[in-house]
């Protein structure tokens, strides 16, 4: 069969220019998931890369390379049967939002703990440090979140051919490096769940902010989110960040039906209607804080969660206890530095020392095409009487900000401001 | 974060691709001109194979637009092009990126002698005021 042994690059590309399309379509004759049999197909051609070379190439490369193929996709559909069927069987897919709240059906703790095992091992391979954050958050929906190729592309309303490229690309750099088929050694486990918390962490704020305009894709993926950070935490309930970044997803989530009013628009967290947020939600994630920041070391999720529980127990704006906020997001600036980090700080140091302390914090934030210091400056100025100030200040953030909501509502408070607020002459 | 690269030309006779019709292009010898197509064709393919092109189109003459404009409150409709300035948009690329820097280095490679390119982010439905 062997015809020859010299195979160099410039000959698979031409294979696979040839070929990949009568592989996908006679693999699409049988499964119809495209994104699935484009996947298989490429899975084949590294197969093909890795075998060739050393047996040389077949008579009939497009019969063996649709062989080959069809029996990763026969693979992958049985593993993802398996998966779906154990977490059926376990009830965690209908407890995804709410825990395991019902008594008769709860999973036992041993079978919860396989599934979230499971699914931790395949976050973690999705995580690789090959790969790049978006292309992180892809792989994880489609790979252990069970979201078609098509409903993580209207998520990031992108076509779908685009993003099953970004997946078959992102598991083909996995296959390259070899890190598709193994798990992260002991010495790489600690970064690596740091990068799965990020993951889940940006898969829930896709969701949150409601960024492709179609609630039902929006809420699957903050869904899905909260479904990840339930399984790291079964995983290892010992792990304080495992513990804060659900429970820092369960109270933002909690807030979702006060972020926007009737008319479509956003609405700030100081004037969102507080019974409309979930209480069951709260309830689990102060419990879960309650649990974890008295264990041991305080990270970044378990701080942000508590900041967000601060929120969440007053029973109106004015009641928040802002001192404890600042205490909060002081640590925070210490063990997670970042410009979100210290612009949230400005907010808080400006709530307890004035607004004049919290335009200090503000100005160590570097550079100026990040549109929210702009929207932060306006308010401190608005309350300092600075009226011309505040304007440009929400003209500039205005123009920056990439969100049309955020920037009709920044508009908006330019409109308001026009009608109320003159220059001192 | 998605981007607009706009591509502002003026080619003459108008074509595509605009380089081939572009005076700063006509002294430049076939290899180099068929290197800078050659280079351009390779960036689009790879846009594609890293799934960061959303999508894009050449456009036509803009002599062959129609334009429609409001008058004394009646509709007045005419024919193009639009602007009499020295360059028309001839064509767009939609692109979805990690960065702001990969989104300036994929319109570098667009750029060429003889026309603008102009990269636009996109708004979106997203957003947060908290």
């Amino acid at each position: 069969m062997a015809t020859s042994t010299e195979v160099d690059d410039t000959a698979y590309d031409e294979i696979w220019r040839e070929e990949h399309r009568h592989v996908v379509a006679a693999l699409a004759r049988r499964h119809g998931d495209r994104g699935d049999c484009e996947d298989a197909a490429q899975q084949a051609f590294l197969a093909a890369a890795e075998s060739w070379p050393s047996e040389g190439v077949p008579d009939r490369p497009r019969a063996w390379l649709i062989r080959v193929a069809s029996r990763r996709l026969i693979d992958q559909v049985r593993a993802d049967a398996a998966r779906r069927e154990r977490e059926q069987r376990s009830g965690l897919q209908e407890h995804a939002l709410h825990g395991g709240a019902t008594e008769d059906d709860h999973p036992s703790e041993h079978e919860e703990t396989a599934v979230a095992d499971d699914t931790v091992e395949l976050m973690l391979r999705c995580c690789h440090p090959s790969l790049s954050p978006t292309s992180r958050v892809a792989l994880t929906l489609r790979a252990v979140g069970g979201l078609s190729t098509r409903e993580i592309a209207a998520g990031f309303l992108v076509p779908e051919s685009t993003m099953a490229q970004r997946i078959s690309r992102a598991r083909a750099t996995l296959s390259r490096t070899g890190a598709r088929f193994s798990s992260p050694t002991v010495d790489e486990l600690p970064e690596r769940i740091t990068a799965v918390r990020h993951v889940v962490s940006m898969i829930f704020t896709e969701g949150h902010q409601r960024s492709s305009g179609d609630e039902v894709v929006d809420e699957a993926f903050a869904r899905e989110a909260i479904r990840l950070a339930r399984a790291l935490h079964a995983a290892d309930p010992a792990d304080t960040e495992n513990a804060g970044l659900l429970a820092l997803l369960l109270l933002t989530h909690a807030r979702t039906p006060g972020r926007v009013d009737g008319a479509g628009r956003l609405v700030p967290l100081g004037q969102q209607d507080r019974a409309r947020w979930d209480p069951a939600l709260i309830v689990e994630g102060v419990r879960l804080l309650q649990e974890c920041l008295p264990a041991g070391e305080v990270g970044p999720f378990q701080l942000q969660a508590a900041v967000a529980a601060v929120h969440a127990e007053a029973a109106d704006v004015e009641a928040t206890d802002w001192p404890q906020i600042l205490v909060l997001y002081r640590m925070l600036d210490r063990v997670a530095p970042s410009a979100s980090t210290t612009l949230a700080l400005a907010v808080a140091t400006a709530e307890v020392e004035g607004p004049g302390a919290g335009l200090d914090v503000l100005a160590r934030i570097e550079g100026d095409r990040w549109h929210r210091p702009h929207a932060v400056r306006g308010h401190l100025l608005r309350r300092l009487g600075d009226a011309r100030g505040a304007r440009e200040a929400f003209a500039t953030a205005a123009r920056l900000t990439r969100s049309i909501p955020e920037q009709r509502y920044l508009n908006r408070l330019l409109t308001e401001m026009g009608d109320d607020e003159h220059d001192p002459a | 974060m998605k981007y607009v690269i706009l591509i502002q030309s003026n080619p003459q006779p108008w074509g595509h691709p605009t380089s081939d019709y572009l005076p700063a292009y006509q002294h430049q010898s076939q290899e180099t001109r068929d290197r800078a197509n050659a280079d351009f064709e390779d960036m689009l393919g790879e846009l594609g194979e890293r799934g960061e092109l959303v999508g894009g189109e050449a456009l036509g003459d803009p002599a062959t637009s129609r334009l429609f404009r409001w008058a004394d409150g009646d509709r007045v409709v005419s024919d193009g092009p639009y602007a009499e300035g020295k360059e028309h948009l001839a064509g767009f690329f939609l692109i979805d990126v990690e960065s702001q820097e990969r989104a300036e280095q994929i319109a570098e490679a667009f750029s060429g002698p003889g026309e603008t390119v102009e990269l636009r982010p996109v708004m979106g439905g997203g957003g947060d005021v908290d």
